[in-house]
Parts: structure tokens; sequence; C-alpha cells
């Protein structure tokens, strides 16, 4: 009884398709780009800031990678990356709040 | 539908009731009141804690392997193929977003701060970590998170033995970071005098408790990721997953993925700039 009630259900998980999915490339490029990342922090840019925002931009790149195929954003429900991005959005906040009188007092290579 | 979900609630053998969460729930709080006015109070509380998660844990790998949990679990069409159990992991990764974004960004008014105020300088990339082995463990991570999501594909096209050594391999990757972590701290505690309150070689005093808090912080989430991955091993090796069954493999590795997403902006953030 319990059984076939349960059998009826759309089993969480069981999406039934056997699609390929990208992880090993993915992981490919995760060890790449942390390979830039770490010649990049050794380069000597003009201003301090143009290699903390590279470092940053890949650093970026490397989580949206992984939240897209590991966490598979990319396969969910768009309004799931409502939750995400709300607590982003706080954070976009805060990090404009925090820095918006320290910029200029940004460190020096 | 709405009548076969009823009748799932009433059956006796589908249970999907536990005390545990209560003893968790009070065990968190009186820590949490304990940290603030007495931290014997604090230690009851995660003593509490730790019980009723043990508890909780031990009750589960004695049940049955099947294929419904039970209510909360399903696919309600209303939620588009995601489940409760998804969506509370979803909102619990939200709330670490803007807790590692308090820690990252205390680090960070401190040190565009005090750099003017107290004259002495952060630490340049390299100038006291190690960012070559750094470099390595950040790929140790980067393997776990590959190792972790082939684990939920075994499963999902019902191949147990490969679950159950992807899911032994992510456990030991995240062992190995750990491990790396520990020894890191210790060298730079104890060998280098990087402390929470000083620092060697004029480098800000406030540098080492900046560094200890967000990357002590993240080892601890590595640390319960160890942790959530030993009970899923435990879980794997008696057969406690299956095609049907698997959705614990999948939130464990949203959480495993998401501590990895942390380290990626700590590697950058704190490391190489």
């Amino acid at each position: 009884m319990a059984a076939e009630a349960a059998a009826a259900v759309p089993v969480v998980g069981a999406t039934g398709e056997h699609v390929r999915r990208p992880y090993v490339y993915v992981f490919i490029i995760l060890a790449v780009v942390t390979l830039i990342e770490v010649y990049v922090s050794t380069l000597d840019f003009p201003q301090a800031i143009d290699r903390i925002s590279l470092l940053i931009v890949l650093a970026t790149f490397k989580a949206s990678l992984v939240a897209a195929y590991y966490m598979h954003l990319k396969y969910e429900p768009r309004w799931i990356m409502l939750i995400p991005f709300g607590a982003l959005a706080l954070v976009f906040v805060l990090v404009a709040a925090l820095t918006a009188s320290s910029v200029p007092v940004l460190p020096q290579p | 539908m709405a009548e076969a979900r009823t009748r799932r609630y009433r059956e006796p053998n589908v249970h999907h009731g536990s005390p545990w969460p209560f003893v968790i729930a009070i065990g968190a709080a009186v820590s949490y009141v304990g940290l603030i006015i007495n931290l014997p109070l604090m230690v009851l509380g995660l003593v509490v804690f730790v019980s009723g998660a043990v508890g909780w844990l031990r009750d589960d790998l004695r049940t049955t392997p099947r294929a419904f949990y039970g209510p909360g679990t399903e696919n309600l069409p209303v939620l588009g193929r995601v489940s409760a159990r998804k969506l509370a992991t979803w909102l619990f990764l939200a709330t670490e977003v803007m807790f590692f974004s308090a820690i990252i960004g205390a680090a960070w008014t401190v040190r565009l701060r005090t750099t003017e105020t107290t004259g002495l300088p952060w630490a340049y990339s390299g100038q006291i970590l190690n960012v070559p082995g750094t470099a390595f463990v950040t790929f140790i991570l980067i393997c776990s998170s590959l190792t972790m999501v082939e684990a939920l594909a075994a499963i999902e096209r019902g191949d147990q033995k490969h679950m159950r050594y992807f899911l032994l391999a992510t456990m030991l990757l995240g062992i190995t970071f750990l491990a790396f972590q520990a020894n890191e701290f210790y060298h730079l505690y104890f060998t280098d005098h990087l402390t929470f309150t000083s620092a060697p070689d004029g480098i800000n005093a406030n540098f080492g408790a900046a560094f200890f808090a967000q990357t002590g912080t993240h080892g601890a989430h590595v640390t319960a990721g160890v942790l959530a991955l030993a009970y899923l091993n435990v879980k794997a090796w008696k057969g406690g997953f299956s095609k049907e069954n698997h959705e614990t493999v999948e939130l464990v590795g949203l959480y495993w993925h998401f501590v990895d997403v942390v380290w990626i902006f700590l590697f950058t953030l704190v490391y190489l700039i």
C-alpha cells in the first residue's frame, strides 16, 4: 500500500535523464584558472587596483562555474536563482557601504 | 493527487517525525545564549546540539532504506521540480553567503582602514602565507568538488559502486585540505608568531586576526562537510541510497560545493591580493 503510493510519486532526483554533463571540462577550467590566478598575483601592474580587479573577476568566474554546473543551477528551474542572488544583492549593499570611504586607501603592491 | 498525499500522511509506517531536531534547536539556542553571557553554558549547549545530531543520524542509519522519505521530500508541482528539502538547503546557503560576507567584509574594512591609521602595512601576497602550497590545496578542494558531483551522477545512474568510491574520495580530499590547514595554522602561530593580536616582520597587527577569522570559519565549515560526508559514506556502504532515493547526496553536495565557492574567494582575497 505504502509502496504503491510511493511508486506513484515522482521521486526526487530521479529525473530520468542520462545526459553527460561537462563536469570534467569544468574541473579542467577551474584548475587552469587557478594557475592563472597565481601567475597574475605575481605580476606588477601599474595600479594595484587593476590586479585586484582582475583577480576578483577570475574568482567570480570560477565561483559561477561551480554554482552553474556542480551546484546544478543551470539545470534547475530559474526561480531558484532568486535565493542566492537575493543574498548576493544584500552582499553588494554591504560591500558598497564598507568600501565607500575606503577605496582611496587600497593597498599598494 | 491531494487525496493520495493525505493518505500518505496517515500511513503509520511512513515515519516522518523525529524528536531530535527539537533537541538540536534547543542546543543551538542555549549555545548562542551561552556565547553571549556564559561560556560553560555555551559548552553545555554544544553538547546538547551534538547529542541531538548524533541521535538523529543514528536513527536515520538504522532505518531501512526506502524510495520515499515522507511528506516534504516529494516533488510538489508548485515548486517546479524542487523539493522542500532542496529549497531549505538553498535558503540555508543564502544565510551562509551573508555570514561569510560579514566576516570577509569585516576583515577588508580592517585591512583598508588600519593601514593608514597604524602605519604598518598589510602583508603582501606571499610575504608570510604559503601561496604555492595553498594553490595546491585549492586544487585539492576543486578535485573534491568533481568527485562529489561524480558521486551524485553515479547514483543517478544507479551505480552504487562508483558512488561509494567517489564519496570516499571526496571525504579523503576534504581531510587532506583540513590537514594542510591545521599544519599551516600551527606553523604560522608557533613558528612565525602570527597571532590574533600580533604579527612579525613589521606586518600590521590586525593581519593575524583577519586571517584566522576568515580561514578558520571556512575550515570549520569544511570540518562540518567532512562529518556530513562521513555520514554519507556510512549510509552509502550500508546501501542506503538508490537510483530513486539519493537526495541527501545531492544536498550534502550543494553544501560541499558552496564551501568550495567560499574558498575560491578566500584564496583570492586572503592569499593572492
